[in-house]
């Protein structure tokens, strides 16, 4: 579903990310962790070109997609993001949120867009709220509208940049359920998160990045009883 | 009490003028605000666009506004463009002040733009939209109401700087106090008097401003 070949990203002088190839198969979900720095959030982002990358190529179904030629548009279309901050659009409400990019980006009508942008509020459990603006919402409340936002677009895949950092300890759980109902569903996902637990139930596969390298890239069980790099179990020790 | 009779009577004596002579300044006020909210919008895009050329004329025309005084661009655009096509006096300034606030104004929505989160931005492109679909449904409708603000300062500056057209008789406020308080041998009173009128006028704009505003955070 997503394919990234020997990717390179620099940040002027700085190579953040220097050489990655990762595959993520239809309905996987692959959880990307490492200390900050390593290039995580950097990789998930130039999955939907919100960085360019220098060198080396992605593919999106199949397709390489290249920055140069292509609407890039109408790849992001394709591939949802969930922010850590959110970023809601606060001038608008719950359902015009929802129902924004369908209708102008995929130029649904009205009636279509609100009907399923309403299905999508039930789903992640905020259909009373469809009419509130975002200011009124908690942290939690505003993570679930912007999966259902994302979802929206009826994504190929969906990437979550540290969905639960921003939010109080007592709203992570509320997040992390829903995306776990996503993962059961079949939706395809590269999760950037602190949560291990997350990662230990939910993930197919685990990626360890290091100093923009991938260090490990095994499933949960392996991961954290046997990893087989030195950083990985230092890793592992300080964030259980 | 005999100031404030006297008083009394020129206020009585000048109405007539000086009420016919406001619905000029507010003409003339009108035309520069709505071409200069128009000039600061396009050239504000210019700025921020990723295009050097757009980038430097917009900076050229910022440049200049900002650097010479309002008086002598009113002057040079109504000898200069007179001479090349007839505008009588009244476009002629209505138009070099609206001229003249699109620079202050366009910086102001940049300023405006700019302050808005990328996440915006970001989240609107993850969604797949293009970048002018971004701007025109997510960035420029927060940023506007960011602007309002400072837009209102503009606004009311434009309404007082409106005088100065005067320099090329447009029977505006202050051209016709100008000509009465020499006429009547009572400048201070007359003077006196034609303030009273631009602070009753900001005032209203002031009010009229606050209420929009207001309006504007009824449910966000």
């Amino acid at each position: 579903m997503l394919k990234a070949t020997n990717l390179h990203k620099s940040f002027g002088k700085l190579e953040v990310l220097k050489g990655i190839d990762l595959e993520v198969q239809p309905s996987e979900v692959v959880v990307l962790v490492g200390v900050s720095g390593s290039g995580k959030s950097t990789l998930l982002r130039c999955f939907n070109f919100l960085e360019r990358i220098n060198q080396g190529s992605i593919e999106i179904d199949g397709q390489v997609i290249d920055a140069k030629k292509q609407k890039l548009s109408q790849v992001r279309a394709e591939v949802g993001m969930v922010f850590q901050h959110f970023n809601l659009f606060p001038h608008k409400t719950v359902l015009e949120n929802v129902i924004e990019a369908p209708i102008v980006v995929k130029k649904e009508n009205k009636e279509t867009a609100i009907a399923k942008g309403k299905a999508l509020l039930e789903k992640v459990g905020l259909a009373d709220k469809a009419d509130v603006y975002p200011s009124k919402l908690s942290g939690g409340q505003k993570q679930r509208v912007a999966i259902a936002r994302a979802l929206a677009m009826e994504p190929k895949a969906l990437l979550f940049d540290e969905p639960t950092s921003a939010l109080d300890p007592e709203l992570v759980g509320e997040v992390l359920a829903v995306m776990k109902q996503l993962a059961e569903e079949g939706m395809t996902m590269v999760v950037v998160t602190h949560e291990m637990k997350f990662a230990r139930e939910v993930a197919d596969r685990i990626i360890m990045l290091d100093e923009g390298v991938i260090i490990e890239n095994t499933d949960p069980k392996t991961f954290f009883e046997n990893p087989s790099n030195e950083r990985t179990r230092q890793f592992i020790s300080l964030v259980e | 009490m005999e100031f404030l009779q006297t008083m009394l009577e020129v206020i009585k004596r000048t109405a007539p003028g000086f009420l016919e002579a406001t619905v000029l300044t507010l003409q003339v006020t009108a035309v520069a605000l709505v071409l200069g909210t128009l000039l600061g919008l396009v050239f504000a895009l210019m700025k921020i666009s990723k295009s050097k050329i757009l980038q430097t004329i917009a900076n050229i025309y910022i440049t200049i506004i900002r650097g010479t005084p309002l008086i002598v661009q009113i002057m040079f655009l109504y000898f200069g463009i007179t001479a090349v096509i007839i505008l009588d006096a009244f476009w002629a300034g209505a138009i070099a002040l609206g001229i003249h606030n699109g620079a202050y104004i366009a910086e102001i929505f940049r300023g405006a733009i700019q302050s808005i989160d990328k996440g915006q931005r970001e989240a609107s492109m993850a969604l797949g939209m293009t970048r002018g679909q971004s701007m025109k449904r997510i960035i420029f409708p927060q940023a506007l109401k960011r602007s309002i603000p400072p837009l209102g300062n503009q606004f009311i500056i434009t309404l007082k700087d409106s005088s100065l057209v005067y320099i090329i008789s447009v029977s505006e406020l202050f051209a016709v106090a100008n000509r009465d308080a020499a006429q009547s041998y009572q400048p201070f009173e007359t003077y006196l008097v034609v303030g009273l009128y631009y602070l009753v006028l900001v005032m209203i704009f002031t009010a009229i401003l606050r209420w929009y505003e207001g309006r504007l955070n009824v449910d966000k």
